[in-house]
Formats: C-alpha cells, structure tokens, sequence
C-alpha cells in the first residue's frame, strides 16, 4: 500500500534521509522509531507530499503526490493545527467537501461520538484544549476511509479514554485492510498493535523486524533500538 | 474551489458571530470602524498642502524609497525563511487533501487579498501627513491605495520566485543577500554623498531617487510610479509602472498556475515561521522574538522576592542588547527621531527642535512599546508565584523598562541637544518628560488589561491601549500650553508635561496594583 524506494532528501549539503526503502502492506501496522535528529520528520513530510525528494513514493500504486493517492491517504501531524475560526463540525465538513465525500454526516457523528466531542461540535477550534484539537485532527484523517494512514505522535496530548479508543482504531482500521504507519517516541504505548517496526538512525533505516521475528529472538523492542542505535536516547 | 471557497465563507460568518456575541468586542469593533471611517473620510475631504506645498519630485523620491525599503527588507526576510499565504492548519489540512497546488495557490491569493486591506489601512494612516505637505490631485488617494494593493500583490510572489531559487543552495541565497546588501550600500552612499554636497534631505532624496532609472525600476519604481500620480498626475512613468505591474503579476500567476508546481516545501518554513511569530505575539513576546541572544553574558542575578523580576530583567535586556541597554529599539528610535526632525525643517530653533523630537519619540516609544515587557511576564506562571504583594512585583516587574527608556531618552536628547545647539536644562527636562511618557504608556498598558481584561483580539487590545494612551495625554498638552503662555517658557511646557505623565502613571499604577494577585485579575 505504501511503498517508499530510495527516499532520499538533502536540505542543501545536509543528507537527512538516505537512500531508505521500507512499505507498509494492507492490513499491516508499522511502526517508525529513531532517535532526534533520525530523518523521522523528513521522512514523514515526504510521505504526506510535503517536501521535494529523490526516490518514489506511492500509495495504492500511485505518486504520493498525485490527487488519486491523496484522495485514499489520511495524514495526522504531530502538532494538531487547525483552524481557528472554524468549528469542529465545519472542520468535518470542510474536509468532506475538499475529498468529494458523499453521506459522510454519519462517519462524522460516529467519530465525534467515539473522542467524546459530540458536545463539542459547535465550539471553534481556537476554543478547544490542545488535546481537543488533535481528537479533530484524528477525525478529520479518518473521516475520509483512508487506505492508508499515517500518524505522527498521536498520543500525546490525548485522555486515557482518547489513547484507548485510538488504540482499538488501529485494530480495527488494520482489520479493515488499511495500512497504517505510527511515528513515535514512547514505545511502550504500541507495544501490543504493531506488526512492523522500521528503526531509523542518522537518516537510514537501520531496523526493519516483524513482530514474529522479535517473537522468536526473544528480544523486545527497546532492546532492538537501543541495540541498533548505539545506546543513544530515544527521541 | 469549493472546499476553499467554504473555509473563507465559514471563516468569514464564524468572525463576525464572535463578534456578535460579546457586546465589549461589538463596541471596540464599532470605534475602529468609525475611527478608521472618519480618517479614511477626512483623508478624502482635508484640503492638501496645509503645511508646505512639496515638488511632485521629492513625493515621487520618496515612494521609490519607500517601496525600494519595502521590497528589499521583505526579500531579506524571504531569502532567509520563505515567503508564504499559508497558515500550518492549510499545510496539514489542505496540502495533503486531494486538490491541485495550482488551486491552492488561487486559494492563497485570495487570502493575501484580504491580508492587503491591512495595508491599505497603513496607507491611510499616512495620507493626512502627505496630504498636508504635497498638494494632491482629486483622485489622489486612490493612487496610493492602488499602488498599495499591487504592492502586497507583488511582493509575496516576487519572494516565492527568488526563494524557490536560492533555496536550492547556500551559496545563491549568500548571492541574494549579497546583492540587497551592496543595493543598500550603494543608494545608502549614494544619499549621504549628495547630501554632503547639497545640505538639505529633500534635495538629495530628489536627486538619487527621482531618477529616470529609479522611476522604470522594476516593481519598486512602477509602484512609486503609480503612488506618485496621487501628487504629478497620471503621466508615462504611471502607464508604464501599471503596465509593468500587471504583466508581472498576471505573467508570474499564469505561469504558476500552468506549471507542474511543486512549492509546498518552499511555503514550509516560512510558514512555519510565521507560525511561531504569531504564537510569539499572542504571548506578548513580539519584540523579543527573533533577537539574538548573547549567551556569554555573565552577571549574577541579585535581590529576594519582586526584586528578583527587575534583576532578571535588566540581565535579559544585557543578553539582547548590543552593549547595556543599548538594542535596536534604541538605534530605530534615534534614527527615525532623527530623520523626522531633518524632515521638518529647519525653521525651529534649539530647544524647539528638542520638543518635536520629544514628541515623535514618544509617539516611537508608544508604538514600541504596544506589547510591554510585563506581558510577557504575565504570560508565565512565575510572577504570580513570587511570595510578595502584587504592589511591589508590579513596581519591579516595570522597572526596567523605566531604566531602559531613561538610558533611551538621555541618548537621544543628549545628541540631538547637540545637534541642535539646545539648552542642558532643556535636554534634561525632555529626558525626564520622556520617560513620563514611557511610564504612562507602560500603566495604562496593565490598566487597559484590568478593565479591557483578554480581549479576544490582541490588534483590538492594541489599538484600544494606543488610542487612550494618546487621548489621556490632552490634559497634558493644554497644561503645557497654559504653562506656556504663562511663563514664556518652553521648559515649562515640557515640565508641565511630564507632571501631568507622572500623576497619571501613579494613578494608574494605584489603580492596577493588584492585578498580579492572580491570574483572573490580569484578565
């Protein structure tokens, strides 16, 4: 679903990905993990079509940044950034509107229901707590039935029962034949759901496992990426 | 379209509804229109050449340099972190939704139309000053609107070109900035060669830049072109400078509106710069933001409890000023005060000349200081955690600022006293008045937050402060003028000022001493 291939990407003389290669099926949970400074945020930006790259990156088969893989990819940013003067519901509508979604009032209801925004419908995004505004961002991504779906931090500033629903969004969004790729830094919070985990170190992938190799080595995550980090700190 | 044409239409209800909604911000809304209706209107009725009848050349020399300023300084600002229309929510929302960038750039100029009322708004301010130095033709200001709208339309495209270039490598953006730095250089001495010669400002404006050269210059001198058909008539350079423009314009959209583009990592950073200076202004920090820092100041802080606030304060002021208190606040204050008095005239005499300088300065130090230091205090949690009375942080948390402006103040009248061959007593009376008038702006600041509280507008809290900051000072200005008249003294005047500067600082530091008690007192 989403395929990367030889993602490279200077900011003038400075190499902050190189040549990194990893895809993300149907149906398949991965995970990107590295530590500040990794090439995570490039490499993320250049999925969502954000930034000008050498390599290819498709998704469903097409140039990530061509309107076909668009139309099929929800995207989560790490700081959830909206807009003010609009409200939650206008928000839902607006990206109704701009993927051409037909009968959409229904998955919407349905979201704001499950984040506990229902009552939040009507309040202006400028009104909201911040953790309030990543429930839209979420809704917003998800509103669209994405093939595939990448999330960048989407924990943090989330409510217990928020990260819980997300959680079992994941599952289900993986059930349904969706791919998803996660940025993180807290390990921990996608322990249980992960099925591919892609180790990104001074702009490479110096990891890539499935959840059944680490199964059988015996070994957990951390492990794997303090070993394949050199002990450095995750960030 | 229509997903973006929805954002501008919901934006647009959703503004005017909050409006609605609260009758404090109705009524402030209500006194800019009518304050903004009734400059705009007597812009158009005040007959033009109250003061002086200026030569259509020297208006014409200074829109070159007004918009060769313009231009170059956003350019600078372009090379180094982008040019963009776009807000973070259009980056995660809409350049990763399924429409064209072409639409997208559509989008963006539409909402850089509604960014170029603002600067009409600018221009308007500045049409009663020119009308009452140039005799204006009946259409005259709206050459000035004109050459306003296709400035802000010019502008963020010229920057998209010359960043989507120089990005690509350090070395072209170095190149850019080399060329800005040798163009300021070059006019820079230019001027100041020509004024060694002729004496006068307003000659040596005429000569540099009311040449043939300067005024078919592209964009800067098409722009001053048609502003400057506002006082010469509608004449070639103004044909060829609306020519010049409209080809540029519609040339460089049509061109990105057929390419391939790909210019969302060109908008990016500066988009996320712009970002970060609106979060800075919403925290009060609009000044600060952006300085550098000097890290290797070491002074040790002093004091216990609200003392600490002043030593930390006057620390920070050591780590972004050049050397003591002396920043760029300063250096624009003398510079600008400066050019002004050049500007008037030179009819006045010594200590004259010191009073118009006090004057503009202090109108400087009220546009300075719109965004105080203590706001940025009262943005942090620390100030209200200070185990002592909200009286005394208070005092301490704007100390400083009394400092900085007396450093500020004793600089500037010290050289124009100088300059000007004015009186000792004069330079410290306007010292004194100065930093009176620094000190009423600072306490109707914290006063306008007890009464105003957190108006949702900051540009609204602003403009109230710097509306009443002004309208208190009438009092003032009447007793000066008894005073005057009186005693036939200038000095007087200026004394009678600033007693009337302090008593309003202390009323209103009384009346707003409370405010750091908690976080609901400071609104």
């Amino acid at each position: 679903m989403l395929k990367v291939s030889e993602l490279t990407k200077k900011y003038q003389k400075v190499l902050a990905v190189n040549k990194v290669s990893f895809q993300v099926n149907p149906g398949e949970i991965g995970v990107l993990l590295g530590p500040n400074g990794a090439g995570k945020s490039t490499t993320i930006k250049s999925i969502a079509g954000l930034l000008r790259f050498e390599g290819k990156i498709t998704i469903d088969g097409k140039d990530n940044k061509s309107t076909e893989a668009k139309r099929v990819f929800g995207y989560v940013p790490e700081t959830p950034a909206l807009y003010e003067s609009l409200t939650c519901w206008e928000h839902l509508e607006f990206i109704a509107r701009a993927y051409n979604l037909t009968d959409w009032e229904d998955t919407a209801e349905a979201l704001l229901q499950r984040f506990d925004m229902s009552d939040k419908k009507k309040m202006l995004a400028k009104e909201l707590s911040k953790g309030m505004q990543q429930k839209v961002s979420l809704c917003c991504a998800l509103l669209i039935n994405p093939k595939m779906v990448m999330f960048d931090e989407p924990m943090i500033g989330l409510d217990p029962k928020a990260i819980k629903e997300l959680k079992e969004i994941f599952v289900e969004l993986k059930n349904s034949g969706c791919a998803i790729l996660i940025s993180t830094h807290i390990i921990d919070s996608i322990a249980e759901i992960w099925d591919k985990v892609l180790i990104m170190n001074k702009g490479e992938i110096v990891a890539n496992r499935v959840r059944e190799e680490l199964t059988a080595s015996g070994e957990s995550l951390e492990q794997i990426f303090f070993e394949v980090t050199g002990g450095e700190d995750e960030g | 379209m229509k997903a973006m044409l929805y954002l501008i239409r919901r934006s647009l209800i959703n503004l005017i509804k909050g409006i609605f909604k609260k009758p404090s911000i109705l009524i402030g809304y209500i006194f800019i229109v009518v304050f903004f209706g009734g400059l705009i209107l007597a812009s158009f009725l005040m007959p033009s050449g109250l003061i002086r009848a200026g030569s259509p050349q020297l208006f014409n020399g200074i829109m070159v340099l007004a918009f060769v300023f313009f231009y170059t300084s956003n350019l600078r600002v372009t090379v180094d972190r982008g040019s963009t229309f776009y807000r973070l929510a259009d980056v995660n929302l809409l350049f990763t939704a399924p429409i064209s960038p072409n639409k997208i750039l559509i989008y963006g100029f539409i909402k850089q139309l509604g960014a170029t009322l603002v600067l009409i708004v600018f221009a308007m301010f500045q049409i009663p000053n020119l009308k009452n130095n140039f005799i204006f033709r009946p259409y005259g200001i709206w050459m000035i609107i004109l050459a306003a709208v296709f400035y802000a339309l010019s502008y963020p495209l010229l920057g998209m070109l010359v960043y989507s270039w120089s990005s690509k490598d350090k070395q072209r953006a170095k190149t850019v900035k080399k060329v800005l730095n040798l163009l300021s250089a070059v006019l820079v001495l230019l001027t100041l060669y020509n004024l060694y010669q002729t004496r006068n400002l307003g000659e040596s404006i005429i000569n540099v830049f009311n040449s043939p050269i300067a005024r078919y210059f592209p964009l800067a001198g098409w722009a001053a072109s048609i502003a400057s058909a506002a006082v010469s008539g509608i004449s070639v350079e103004f044909y060829v400078g609306i020519t010049g423009m409209v080809l540029f314009i519609a040339g460089i959209s049509i061109a990105l509106y057929h390419l391939k583009l790909d210019y969302y990592e060109d908008v990016l950073s500066g988009t996320e710069y712009l970002e970060a200076v609106r979060k800075a202004k919403r925290e009060g920090n609009t000044f600060a933001f952006n300085l550098k820092v000097r890290d290797k100041v070491s002074q040790k802080l002093w004091g216990t409890g609200a003392r600490t606030i002043l030593s930390k304060q006057l620390l920070e002021y050591r780590k972004m000023s050049f050397f003591f208190f002396f920043d760029v606040t300063t250096v624009t204050i003398i510079i600008s005060t400066l050019v002004f008095r050049l500007i008037i005239g030179r009819e006045f005499g010594g200590d004259a000349s010191l009073m118009a300088i006090l004057f503009f300065s202090a109108y400087m130090l009220l546009l300075f200081q719109a965004q105080g230091r203590l706001n940025v205090e009262m943005e942090r949690p620390f100030i209200y955690l200070i185990p002592d009375s909200s009286a005394k942080k208070l005092f301490y948390a704007t100390a400083a600022e009394h400092i900085k402006n007396f450093f500020d103040g004793l600089l500037l009248f010290l050289l124009s006293g100088i300059m000007f061959k004015a009186g000792i007593q004069t330079i410290f009376a306007c010292t004194l008045t100065y930093v009176a008038f620094g000190s009423v702006f600072v306490y109707t600041d914290v006063l306008s937050r007890r009464i105003f509280g957190w108006v949702h507008s900051k540009g609204l809290l602003i403009f109230l402060k710097v509306i009443s900051s002004l309208l208190i000072q009438v009092p003032g200005i009447i007793a000066a003028i008894i005073a005057a008249s009186y005693t036939g003294s200038e000095i007087m005047a200026v004394y009678a000022m600033c007693g009337w500067g302090l008593v309003l600082s202390i009323t209103f530091f009384m009346f707003s001493s409370g405010i750091l008690n908690n976080l609901e007192s400071a609104g």
